[in-house]
């Protein structure tokens, strides 16, 4: 793992929200972080902590308050189009279109990412070869399962090879055969050499697959690290515990301060 | 932009929208049903009126027993054949007999009324025809007076015995269908017994019509065609292709977000206009094929049915209802290209800020309220193209349109630019506004929050920010304009307003600082947390750039004048407009000094209007992140202000250069001279056109700067001259560092994004 080789940086990333009820909502407070290539970076928090925010800002759905995030050297407000060829994005909240085939769908977005015909289709025959998706090349998105779905993402988020993969909470919802799939999926495109920078609230998963982690509660990167160098820093059993700790830690300071 | 991406998204979007069943049966399914169910229906419901048989109680039928002369107007259970075109007329009307119906005897006076409503109304008869007693010998008498016309002794005849009556309820479909079917035979009968009586006693028939009247309509049938469908189909179309715009909008939008696939398109590589065009398109296409569908099946039913219909029912007019002609239609549909593009574009903006598919059908209403009135404005008699209407989004396109189809092609090209730069210009508006929302992180991943009146006034209070936000600007305009039309209103009820120069100043005074200073001030104080950075008064301006708004003040003042005037040449004033003006520049004469008019005129809307359209609507404006469209829309508010239609076309282009004015130097005050220093200039121009004739005899050389021939005021070399200078100011303008806004700062470095990359 080449450490030198930063591919994804966050700098101080701050996002407000203005709250009619709170005032300002600061949904991410001074976030910074980064990630290498060949290495699965893994956010973890609860629900609500701020890593889809944090992640739609690197994807360039949200614009930073203030601060800065740049993707393979591209600067993620002022260069979003950059950004984006070189990302490959998959969250639960992105879906697949309805009235579209398997095969349609993600040669549709290979396109868009500007792949010519010849190489999109020998790459869509491995990806689906990959994935075994063969059996679902032309059933309509609306007729699909959860997993069969989420297959689909996966291609559709890995079609044009790109140098940085974003996961937010990719295995939400699905049963644990589909869900062990995609982590196999997810590892062997680390083995590839990807950066990738995966949020979960699943510690198990975690474990199993990041190198390193960044704890995130409230907005803020409590503990970062390698999960080994976390279970001896913080001495606990499992990241669970870490986890607990930590957390239990940082909603007790505000009251002792 | 990346044309293969705008494809690609449009192919997609098309697919997709034609595989959804709902939107087919909307866009395809519907129309082609539609229009043969309404005529099957309409068909059915004249067959009924036709076949709907009518009974009619005859009494006093005895009455016309005796006389062998007159005509037969009984034949048994009907009324003889010979007052009928078609046997089924004749057997749709029935008669019944009193016996049948009141066997104890027919009832007299009022009581016969009585019993002849509960007839009808019980559905026994449909009408009662009434000969009185003693009908018959009056006719008789009628008849010997017109053979015996020597005689002396005149006849005296009872009129109320000479009269039939027919009893029936006109609130009665039926009733009435049957009165005037009855009515009908009667008067035929009656001109068969005049021609009879005539006949008998030697008069010519023509001495009862001594002369006709003919209706020598001298229109071309082609223009007749046109006044009836000029009027509807535009009408037809333009509803249609609103409505084929809307549902694909609300789903190729609002869908997408409530289905979670809108995100996926915006993490690819497929920026938010490249999206935002491919799915425009799309929306333009069902819009043009929704309307294009509605009108063909609109034609092929009305040929079937018109050629039907004109035969069941003589409608006035009807002979005019025959298909539309070729050339028509064509320009039918060169009009629906544009008018589509802004509907479909107003459509994506609405659904693009809906957060679901039920929150964008509650936009469908709203919008229909804002566009039915602009396409009913033309259908309305008396609104013709003029250039005022010509400034109306689509009652302008629907207008010209007619001229068009009328063949008025010289009285229309009069009118072709501002037609297209108005729906152009809101095309683009719409479109960007669209763009917009595709833009904006709160509309995008918009969470209902709970609504609180009082929180968000609050919020708008203690969260405002430096300069007014984009929409406070908007409403800013809004705000000015209303306030300006009560104001203007209510002044104008006032007896004898501006006939002084008193009141006059006064109106002056209070069209300025309450309807544009007042509500523009307040707003600042309320919005913005530095006001003196929203009005570009926060720092003292150059030397060198309000000597160069002064300069250019005056170089731009003969170019204004010329460009005004070429204005009211293409679009004149109408009379009454002149002699307001009369009527104003007069009341101006009396002044009690000279320098009060330039105060008045020139200092104070310099001062008031700048405070408004270039201190806080532009400030606003230039949140949008451009500052050309900020500049523009700004220009167009400050010409809207002015009272005079043609006023408002040139106050709009002074309006661009002072928003350049106050972009380029960051200040109001040169926007202030400026303004001052032009408006000044105008009122002494008012006083040198009085004098100057008196002037050129005096002083010939005069004659080298201006000109007594009614083309304007100045030689064209004075004007080349003052084009020139003000380029050359303007171009010194837009070379000076200017300083940006967060949004248009970000958008540059959109802009450069893909430089070097």
């Amino acid at each position: 793992m080449s450490t030198e080789s930063v591919v994804v940086e966050a700098r101080s990333l701050t996002k407000v929200y203005a709250d009619l009820r709170r005032g300002e909502f600061v949904a991410l407070d001074d976030l910074s972080f980064s990630a290498s290539a060949g290495e699965v970076f893994g956010l973890l928090g609860p629900n609500g902590a701020g890593k889809t925010t944090a992640l739609r800002i690197l994807s360039t759905v949200l614009q930073p308050t203030s601060g800065s995030a740049c993707v393979n050297g591209f600067d993620c407000v002022t260069q979003p189009s950059m950004v984006r060829h070189h990302i490959g994005f998959m969250s639960a909240n992105t879906a697949v279109y309805d009235r579209m085939t398997a095969w349609e769908m993600v040669e549709y977005f290979g396109r868009l990412y500007g792949m010519e015909d010849d190489r999109l289709h020998d790459r869509m025959e491995s990806l689906f070869d990959r994935l075994q998706m063969q059996a679902i090349r032309d059933l309509l998105g609306a007729k699909m399962s959860t997993g069969m779905k989420q297959k689909v993402s996966i291609a559709r988020a890995i079609v044009h090879d790109p140098p940085v993969l974003i996961f937010d909470e990719a295995t939400s919802g699905l049963d644990v055969l589909v869900a062990r799939a995609l982590l196999d999926t997810v590892a062997e495109l680390r083995d590839q050499g990807k950066c990738i920078v995966f949020s979960t609230h699943i510690m198990r998963e975690a474990e199993r697959l990041c190198d390193r982690v960044a704890i995130m509660h409230r907005g803020k990167i409590l503990a970062e690290g390698s999960v080994a160098g976390m279970l001896a820093e913080h001495q606990g059993a499992d990241l669970e515990d870490v986890f607990f700790s930590l957390i239990q830690d940082q909603d007790q300071e505000p009251v002792a301060s | 932009m990346n044309l293969h991406n705008v494809k690609l998204v449009y192919a997609r979007e098309m697919r997709d929208q034609l595989r959804d069943r709902r939107t087919l049966f909307l866009i395809a399914v519907l129309p082609l049903l539609l229009y043969p169910l309404l005529g099957m229906s309409f068909f059915q419901l004249s067959q009924f009126m036709r076949n709907n048989a009518s009974k009619v109680l005859v009494l006093g039928e005895e009455q016309l027993a005796g006389s062998d002369w007159l005509p037969q107007l009984f034949d048994e259970d009907h009324f003889a054949s010979s007052w009928f075109s078609t046997p089924k007329e004749q057997d749709v009307l029935q008669l019944v007999r009193p016996d049948t119906l009141w066997p104890e005897g027919v009832p007299i006076g009022d009581a016969l009324d009585e019993a002849a409503r509960e007839a009808i109304s019980q559905g026994e008869v449909q009408v009662v025809l009434r000969f009185p007693r003693g009908f018959e010998a009056q006719l008789e008498a009628v008849r010997e007076s017109l053979m015996n016309r020597s005689q002396t002794e005149p006849v005296v005849l009872d009129d109320e015995l000479l009269q039939t009556e027919i009893i029936f309820i006109s609130a009665n479909e039926k009733s009435r269908i049957a009165q005037l079917r009855v009515d009908d035979v009667l008067r035929q009968w009656r001109a068969e017994v005049t021609r009879s009586n005539l006949a008998e006693g030697n008069v010519p028939i023509t001495a009862t019509n001594p002369f006709l009247i003919k209706q020598n309509d001298v229109s071309h049938e082609q223009q007749r065609h046109a006044a009836v469908w000029s009027k509807v189909l535009p009408f037809v179309l333009f509803i249609w292709a609103l409505t084929g715009a809307f549902y694909p909008a609300i789903d190729l939008c609002a869908g997408e977000k409530e289905r979670g696939t809108l995100e996926t398109l915006l993490v690819s590589p497929a920026e938010r206009r490249e999206i935002v065009w491919g799915k425009l398109l799309t929306i333009m296409t069902f819009s043009v094929i929704t309307a294009l569908l509605n009108l063909a099946s609109l034609g092929v039913t009305a040929k079937f049915i018109l050629a039907q219909f004109s035969e069941i029912i003589s409608l006035p007019g009807a002979s005019a209802l025959t298909l539309p002609p070729l050339s028509s239609l064509i320009w039918l549909v060169v009009a629906l290209l544009p008018i589509a593009a802004f509907f479909s574009a107003m459509c994506l903006a609405c659904a693009a800020f809906a957060r679901s598919t039920k929150e964008g059908q509650y936009y469908l209403m709203p919008l229909l309220l804002v566009v039915m009135p602009l396409m009913m404005l033309p259908l309305s008699p008396g609104v013709e193209l003029t250039l005022g209407n010509s400034l109306i989004p689509v009652t302008g396109v629907v207008l010209l349109l007619r001229s068009v189809i009328e063949g008025q092609y010289v009285h229309a090209l009069k009118y072709v630019i501002p037609v297209v730069g108005v729906t152009f210009g809101c095309c683009l508006l719409a479109i960007r506004w669209a763009e917009d929302q595709f833009n904006r992180e709160s509309v995008l991943f918009r969470e209902s929050e709970r609504l609180d009146l009082g929180r968000w006034l609050t919020h708008l209070f203690r969260d405002r920010a430096d300069t007014p936000t984009l929409a406070q600007a908007i409403l800013c305009i809004v705000v000015v304009s209303i306030v300006q039309f009560f104001v203007s209103l209510s002044l104008s009820a006032q007896e004898g307003a501006g006939t002084s120069f008193h009141s006059l100043a006064q109106l002056l005074f209070i069209s300025q600082v309450v309807c544009i200073a007042l509500p523009a001030g307040l707003m600042t104080l309320l919005f913005t947390r530095r006001p003196a950075r929203t009005l570009l008064l926060d720092r003292w301006p150059r030397i060198s750039h309000v000597l160069a708004a002064a300069g250019l003040a005056v170089l731009m003042f003969p170019l204004g004048q010329q460009f005004a005037q070429w204005v009211e040449l293409l679009y004149p004033v109408s009379n009454e407009v002149k002699e307001q003006i009369a009527a104003f520049s007069s009341v101006m004469q009396t002044a009690p000094n000279w320098w009060l008019p330039l105060v008045l005129i020139g200092l104070l809307p310099a001062i008031c209007e700048e405070i408004a359209f270039r201190g806080f609507i532009l400030s606003g404006l230039r949140h949008l992140g451009h500052k050309w469209w900020a500049i523009s829309i700004s220009a167009i508010a400050f010409g809207m202000a002015h009272f005079i239609l043609q006023q408002k076309v040139s106050a709009a282009a002074v309006g661009l250069v002072i928003g350049v004015l106050a972009v380029q130097t960051g200040s109001l005050i040169p926007c202030i001279v400026f303004h001052a220093i032009y408006n000044s200039l105008t009122v002494l121009s008012v006083k040198l056109a009085e004098n100057l004739e008196a002037w050129m005899v005096k002083q010939p050389k005069l004659d080298i700067f201006f000109r007594t021939d009614n083309q304007g005021f100045f030689q064209d070399w004075v004007i080349l001259v003052c084009l020139c200078g003000s380029a050359g100011i303007l171009w010194w303008l837009h070379r000076i560092p200017y300083h940006r806004t967060d949004e248009e700062q970000l958008q540059e470095n959109l802009d450069k994004q893909f430089v070097g990359a």
